[in-house]
């Protein structure tokens, strides 16, 4: 147990180690800031990327083209066993005029090549939107294969390749984000770890007098504890700073870019401020360890 | 019939430390072999035997800082073998550890060298300032309470480690080699010091390997050599006014030929 007394002395010897050793407290920081950085950009990334491939998802365009010379009953009729397929949020019927409407609006000044047209050679179509949940590839395959075996239908078009390849992508991200996480959390583990080894060698003297005049562990522990925490804190706020500065930058040419909520945000130095623990933790273990002979 | 006595618990409830058949081994070396000693509360002890024959062994084992590879330790009723690590420290708090290199902190004064032992162990403002004081004074140090630990000579330094060892009013004081870097003047101060802390009932082990300081010794002598106890003697205790004293020999041939 720490008594109300003894937390004076504890916080001055947590801050001793900044004060004694500025160079190295300040190159642990920044190697450390630099690390985590880098796992946070990859967060952000990957983040970025997941929203990116949602919003693609949700605009999948999938369009149903009916075979020619359905009457209008029938075309009309077919919305409801649309709607009915589980994944179909929608299904809005495009008559053959209302295409050709629409193609004459999006080819705009170019227009006038439709003239040379004798009869309108678009087909009747559905536009369907996806539910939440049924946009991933292999969903809107299997929507695809379904549809095409009615009678009613001609042809099913969506634009699968690119969200499949922007699947493929960012999968393939999340994975390699996560390999680099493992190394680069590993790397800020050690470099915490080592300076506040420094630390306690710095102080043996100190800590072989409060071995021999009865401390605790915990005592003798908790002013590298706090050190480690203090590294992880200013390391953490100092690399998510760095990426805030970045990101408004980058925003001005890059619109929608998504940033992490105050509430990651906290959560991110939390997380670091746990590492400068897990640093520290591994160094004390090692330094009692070695100095018990044990 | 010692066996009994160890395991059970000491026989004499006045006894404060017991060894019983210990051994210490260093890898494949014996620091100790087959050692069986007691001490009463309250006694003076002088450890003697030459360099490296395990009396700095015997004071580790009983801080328990060092644990017997074989029999038993016992301090204060508690059996190192089988306590909790975690008590350890409690127990520390009642032995006072004095070495022949002071192991003072350089950058803190003396008055905080010492009031560092009471900070450690959370003893409360106003009781720390009062012990320090008390200390302090026992050892002729508090008016110079301000120094830093360089700025004294070698035998104020121990005196100031003395108080850090006394500050927690431990029951056992050990003392490796604290005369070892002092002149026999200043030795002597230091041996009367111990003696006086004695009187006041803490129970005192002195480890040295000088022979001069040993014959001034009007009190219990154990004598350790290759790692086993080959003598336990209690010797006759000297009216302290008739006992030779280390400052004797200065004026001896013997110590005018080095």
């Amino acid at each position: 147990m720490i008594r109300p007394e003894q937390m004076g002395y504890l916080t001055r010897e947590s801050l001793a180690g900044f004060h004694r050793r500025k160079l190295t407290t300040g190159v642990t920081i920044l190697i450390m800031s630099s690390a985590l950085l880098v796992l946070a950009l990859f967060v952000l990334v990957a983040l970025n990327l997941g929203m990116m491939l949602e919003r693609a998802r949700a605009n999948v365009d999938v369009r149903v083209f009916l075979v020619e010379g359905l009457d209008a009953g029938r075309t009309a009729a077919l919305q409801h066993p649309f709607v009915a397929i589980p994944g179909i949020r929608e299904a809005r019927f495009i008559s053959k005029d209302q295409a050709l409407v629409e193609l004459r609006r999006e080819l705009g000044d170019d227009a006038d090549v439709l003239e040379v047209l004798e009869e309108n050679p678009l087909p009747a179509s559905y536009h369907l939107e996806l539910a939440a949940g049924h946009r991933s590839p292999e969903a809107v395959d299997a929507i695809a294969d379904e549809l095409r075996r009615w009678p009613e239908v001609e042809d099913v078009v969506f634009s699968r390749s690119w969200v499949a390849a922007l699947g493929t992508w960012a999968r393939l991200f999340r994975w390699g984000s996560l390999f680099v996480s493992v190394v680069v959390l590993v790397a800020a583990v050690f470099v915490i770890s080592n300076t506040v080894r420094l630390t306690m060698a710095s102080s043996r003297r100190v800590i072989e007098v409060q071995m021999l005049v009865g401390a605790t562990d915990t005592f003798i522990r908790t002013p590298y504890l706090i050190e480690g925490m203090i590294h992880g804190f200013l390391a953490g706020a100092l690399a998510m700073g760095v990426l805030m500065v970045g990101h408004r930058l980058l925003e001005v040419r890059l619109e929608g870019l998504a940033f992490f909520t105050p509430l990651q945000m906290g959560g991110f130095v939390v997380f670091c401020v746990t590492l400068g623990l897990l640093g520290s933790l591994a160094a004390i273990g090692q330094y009692l360890r070695l100095r018990r002979g044990a | 019939m010692a066996a009994e006595a160890i395991q059970k618990g000491p026989l004499d409830p006045r006894t404060i430390i017991s060894f019983y058949h210990v051994e210490l081994r260093y890898r494949d070396q014996a620091a100790l072999s087959d050692v069986t000693f007691s001490i009463t509360n309250g006694e003076f002890v002088c450890i003697t035997g030459p360099s490296g024959a395990g009396k700095s062994s015997v004071l580790r084992l009983i801080t328990m800082d060092l644990f017997p590879t074989k029999g038993q330790v016992v301090v204060r009723g508690m059996v190192s073998t089988k306590m909790k690590r975690s008590r350890i420290p409690h127990l520390r708090r009642e032995i006072g550890f004095v070495f022949q290199d002071f192991r003072l902190l350089e950058d803190r004064s003396v008055y905080d060298n010492v009031a560092f032992a009471q900070l450690v162990v959370g003893v409360p403002k106003a009781a720390r300032i009062k012990n320090v004081m008390r200390v302090l004074t026992q050892v002729g140090l508090w008016n110079k309470r301000d120094r830093l630990p360089q700025q004294l000579s070698g035998g104020e330094q121990q005196r100031v480690a003395i108080a850090r060892a006394m500050v927690n009013s431990p029951k056992i004081l050990l003392a490796d080699e604290p005369t070892g870097n002092l002149d026999p003047v200043t030795a002597q101060e230091i041996i009367d010091l111990l003696f006086r802390i004695n009187d006041g009932g803490t129970c005192v082990l002195f480890s040295t390997h000088d022979h001069e300081i040993v014959k001034t010794f009007g009190r219990r002598v154990m004598v350790v050599k290759d790692g086993g106890l080959v003598s336990d003697e209690q010797r006759r205790v000297l009216d302290r006014d008739q006992a030779p004293r280390l400052t004797d020999r200065m004026y001896q041939p013997e110590v005018q030929r080095d």
